[in-house]
């Protein structure tokens, strides 16, 4: 062994002066472990005597699991041969449990020939494997509802081997100073002779006069006395000394004894001494207490939450490969990542991985998101195994496939830096610890509702973003998004102004389309819930498309409460339609301080419909309803008000003057959505299997809002037209990963699917309507200064008969609609 | 720990269909090491059974054997312990224990194991051992019908090797079992 090793850790111990025995690892894991006292400071005999007791119950165990099966059971002078033959099928036979214990032998010593083979000179000695092997049979009778299972062995591996290390720096040091530790009685009769046992100099430690004087008597070099050593080596002296308490049996550092102390530490590493994170429930398929998974899953579960919280492109990106954190978590977590990394450097990790108290450090009645976050040794597990994956992070993004992730995640780079990983490990230890325990009210409110915790990696990044709660089943995901939402309207409300509309706008779309791109299930809520969703999904829409028109930049969404100021503005409109307006003008604000003026159109209208002052609000809604998708509570209650409103003024909306198209369209609309069909609402709005209609749908949705304009044809409307008209292009050229399908089966609860397929066709049709008229517009309306819209759609003759053309489509895919 | 299974004359299917069910269901396969069968099988597929029970398996030709091909003697060294087999019919007077020394002596063995009398005797003999395993089937004999079902296990263990024997006496599988040491001289049986 060498001894840089050993250097190291000396220094190390320099550098935290608080840790004892930090030059001796297996007597700081023993202390870390729950072995040995910790009480601080043990003293040396209690450690001793402690170190003494194991081992007791160690030898007591031995004797009695490894049973002779010569030798008769229970004292019996004659045993009960038709039981106990070698051929009985009797369980209780001794030889019964001879076979057993060689089946099991067998399957370990088949793992242990496997062991560290670059370290084979230590491991595959016929000793350390014995050893081994004796040390894991035991475990394994001891505890059979665990058996053995492979990496087990891993696990005692690097525990017997830093025993061994210590023995071997205990004889370095023995050498060192070789009087003090010699035990030779027959040099001299003088009493002085006996300053030279270890014991009488401690007992005459405080006579250093004394003890100068003597030794100076006699023995010329290589005196030293026990003052004279620094006080790493004094300890080990005492640590060692054959008469200290419990005598032979209480050297700390005993190579006689090397198989007792490794069962302990075996022991209490497996089974958390009465903490959190105990290892034998990572191998055992046996599902939890709190979670209805087996630990070890939950626990990569964990890693993956921690994961989204702190990088959640990196999570993302691997949900979307579908790689379940399980795949590489079970071998890292099973054997605590001992084959990731080389010897030397799991020693490290296990440093510090033991130095973090297992035991819990919340109460039981705080509810919290996973059971192996509870104590900081699980946090710790968790944060090392996500610094890791951020190590590799950026050859990670660029797997494209769930093999080659795997093939990346699974051959952990050698020679990895372990200061920063582990300094890593130790900031996302805490915020593990913190985000474990559901304490802000959006977390606390949604687990109200959410008894039970599920998966939460598998979720979109965006929901973990919004708030740190993982509590989340699919179906409640929706009422999530919207609590989320309503949370940050208010914190939007109370902050004003933002002047990062563009990275706000930049979140919300990054966070439509994890939403778009993960949430494809028919959302299941209220059919109330609709018409905000829709609304909602369509703001997110747009404000995807802005994004995209701006930079294809899919950042991280670390500001989802900024987004979700954005969305609640949306969210607050089905709640009043007063609301709406105002709330939209408020997302105008926002969205206007960027280049979000498409958005703007829908805001718009409510202002602008005065005539029809419910048409308005319903058309509004419907428009913030495209807008701002996504949550269902409000949007059914809504919708019906508005159906009801646009089946009162259709008639009205037929009638408008000025841009008949429109209005035709307008009422179709109208009709269709007041047709009694929440559902068409967000159909119209929502293309369900397109993605270009995105641009579409935009400029149908302008042309709401201008048709609503043309109503009333105030200046702030013209102007927002004309803002609108220049983005609506922008947009349209743009192509935006437009959703509208998942809106469209978000709001789709399940009662009108019959009728949704035929809707969608019409609504496909509109959809292509819209494009073809898009493109019409785009013309008129570019060489306009933008003052009147009504006279940009009305212009051109030409136009005007492909638009009106095209509005015959539009009837006919209404009536498709209405079906 | 070494297992070793005695067995022999079981005259399948001429004087006996089958082994008796409560012997079938011990003799299961991985935990016997060796087989030494003294013969009269008589068929292939009750070599297979016995194969399928393990691959070490040791057969000498009985009369009735049906494959020519079995030796008449065979030796093996298992442990500590010089093993001879021999079916006996050779040995006449069948039975007779002197005979039986001769060609233990002959063969050189400690453990000297034949058949054909389908009677269990095991007997310990000038520092040696002679078993004689029975008839694992309970078939008739030349010499008696009157044959209870029986067979040896022996476990090798260093210089001692424990024998035990089955017999099926009244449909009850009754066990016993008998120490050998081997040492150069003494020889202690309790």
């Amino acid at each position: 062994m060498s001894s840089s090793p050993v250097d190291a850790s000396a220094s190390d111990a320099s550098s935290m002066p608080q840790k004892r025995f930090s030059n001796l690892r297996s007597v700081r894991w023993r202390i870390d472990l729950g072995v040995l006292p910790r009480s601080p400071p043990a003293s040396i005999d209690d450690i001793r005597r402690v170190t003494a007791d194991t081992r007791r119950r160690y030898a007591n165990l031995r004797r009695r699991l490894l049973i002779d099966h010569h030798s008769p059971k229970n004292g019996k002078a004659s045993p009960d041969l038709t039981v106990d033959n070698p051929l009985s099928q009797n369980p209780d036979s001794n030889w019964g449990r001879f076979f057993s214990y060689a089946e099991l032998g067998k399957m370990i010593d088949q793992d242990l020939s496997r062991l560290y083979p670059e370290h084979s000179g230590y491991f595959h000695t016929p000793i350390c494997q014995a050893l081994l092997r004796r040390v894991l049979l035991l475990w394994c009778l001891q505890h059979p509802e665990y058996g053995y299972r492979q990496g087990m062995h891993e696990l005692l591996a690097p525990l017997v081997y830093v025993l061994h290390f210590d023995l071997d720096h205990l004889t370095q040091v023995q050498k060192l100073y070789e009087d003090l530790f010699s035990d030779e009685f027959d040099k001299i009769s003088f009493p002085e002779g006996d300053f030279l046992s270890s014991h009488r100099i401690r007992r005459v430690k405080n006579w250093e006069s004394g003890i100068e004087i003597e030794n100076n008597l006699h023995k010329v070099c290589n005196d030293h006395s026990l003052d004279e050593l620094d006080p790493d080596t004094r300890e080990m002296l005492l640590l060692s000394d054959s008469y200290g308490a419990e005598g032979e049996l209480g050297v700390i550092l005993s190579e006689r004894f090397m198989e007792h102390d490794a069962y302990f530490m075996f022991e209490n590493l497996m089974f958390g001494a009465q903490g959190v994170v105990s290892m034998a429930s990572f191998f055992s398929p046996v599902a939890g207490s709190n979670s209805n998974l087996p630990p070890v899953i939950e626990a990569s579960s964990a890693l993956y939450y921690l994961l989204s919280i702190v990088d959640s492109s990196l999570h993302s990106h691997l949900v979307e490969l579908e790689v379940e954190p399980q795949y590489f978590a079970l071998r890292w977590l099973r054997v605590l990542f001992g084959r990731e990394f080389c010897l030397d450097d799991l020693l490290v990790i296990w440093d510090e991985l033991f130095y973090s108290s297992n035991s819990r450090y919340i109460d039981n009645d705080v509810e919290f998101n996973f059971e192996v976050l509870c104590s900081p040794r699980g946090a710790f597990i968790a944060a090392l195994a996500v610094s890791m994956l951020l190590y590799v992070r950026s050859s990670l993004l660029a797997t494209e496939t769930a093999t080659t992730c795997l093939q990346r995640l699974l051959s952990f780079p050698q020679n990895p830096d372990m200061k920063k990983l582990i300094e890593q490990a130790k900031s996302l230890q805490m915020l593990a610890l913190e985000s474990n325990i559901l304490s802000s009210p959006c977390q606390t409110y949604s687990n109200k509702n959410q008894l039970t915790i599920s998966r939460g990696y598998s979720l979109p990044s965006a929901s973990a973003l919004a708030k740190t709660s993982l509590n989340v089943i699919p179906d409640r995901y929706w009422e999530e998004q919207w609590r989320v939402l309503h949370k940050d309207e208010e914190l939007r409300k109370q902050s004003n102004g933002h002047s990062s509309s563009s990275g706000i706008m930049k979140k919300i779309l990054t966070k439509r389309l994890s939403f778009s791109r993960t949430n494809s299930e028919p959302f299941e809520g209220n059919n109330a819930h609709a018409l905000s969703s829709v609304r909602r999904r369509l703001f997110g829409d747009s404000s995807e498309v802005i994004e995209v028109a701006e930079d294809h930049v899919k950042s991280e969404c670390n500001e989802s409460p900024v987004i979700s100021d954005n969305l609640n503005v949306g969210k607050g409109f089905p709640e009043e339609l007063a609301d709406q307006r105002t709330s939209n003008c408020m997302v105008e604000e926002t969205l206007l301080s960027g280049h979000n003026t498409l958005v703007v159109s829908t805001p718009t209208s409510p202002h602008d419909i005065g005539n029809d002052h419910e048409n308005e609000s319903e058309k509004s809604s419907i428009t913030s309803n495209s807008f701002l998708g996504d949550n269902d509570e409000e949007t059914i209650s809504t919708e019906e008000s508005c159906s009801q409103n646009k089946q009162d003024e259709e008639s009205t909306n037929m009638e408008e003057p000025c841009c008949q198209n429109l209005d035709k369209q307008l009422a179709q609309d109208a009709e269709a959505t007041s047709s009694g069909d929440v559902d068409s609402i967000p159909e119209q709005i929502a293309a369900p299997k397109d993605r270009k209609p995105f641009a579409g749908k935009f400029q149908w949705l302008w042309r709401f809002g201008r048709g609503s304009k043309e109503e009333n044809q105030e200046s702030k409307r013209s102007q927002n037209a004309g803002h609108i008209e220049k983005d609506s292009f922008d947009i349209s050229h743009c192509d935006g990963t437009y959703t509208s399908c998942g809106i469209n089966k978000r709001i789709e609860v399940g009662d009108k699917k019959v009728m949704d397929t035929i809707r969608n066709l019409g609504q496909s049709m509109l959809e292509h309507i819209q494009v073809i008229e898009t493109v019409f517009q785009q013309d008129k309306s570019k060489f306009d200064s933008s003052d009147n819209l009504s006279n940009n759609i009305l212009g051109g003759k030409g136009q005007g008969t492909a638009i009106a053309a095209l509005k015959e489509l539009r009837k006919i895919s209404s009536l498709l609609r209405e079906m | 720990m070494v297992l070793v299974l005695a067995i022999g004359d079981l005259h399948i299917p001429h004087r006996a269909p089958d082994l008796p069910a409560k012997f079938k269901s011990m003799l299961v396969p991985g935990k016997i090491q060796h087989i030494l069968c003294t013969g009269n099988l008589c068929i292939k597929e009750v070599h297979d059974y016995l194969k399928s029970l393990s691959p070490d398996l040791h057969i000498t030709r009985g009369e009735y054997d049906e494959d020519v091909r079995y030796p008449e003697n065979k030796t093996l060294m298992i442990g500590q312990f010089k093993l001879g087999l021999c079916h006996g019919h050779q040995i006449v007077p069948w039975g007779d224990l002197d005979s039986l020394a001769m060609l233990q002596r002959q063969l050189d063995v400690d453990i000297l194991v034949t058949g054909h009398t389908h009677q269990f005797k095991a007997y310990k003999h000038e520092g040696g051992v002679v078993i004689n395993p029975g008839s694992a089937t309970g078939a008739y004999s030349s010499i008696t019908y009157d044959v209870n079902p029986s067979f040896v296990l022996m476990d090798i263990d260093g210089l001692r090797v424990v024998v035990y024997v089955y017999e099926l006496i009244d449909g009850e599988v009754k066990v016993d079992k008998i120490d050998f040491k081997k040492t150069a001289t003494t020889q202690s049986a309790h």
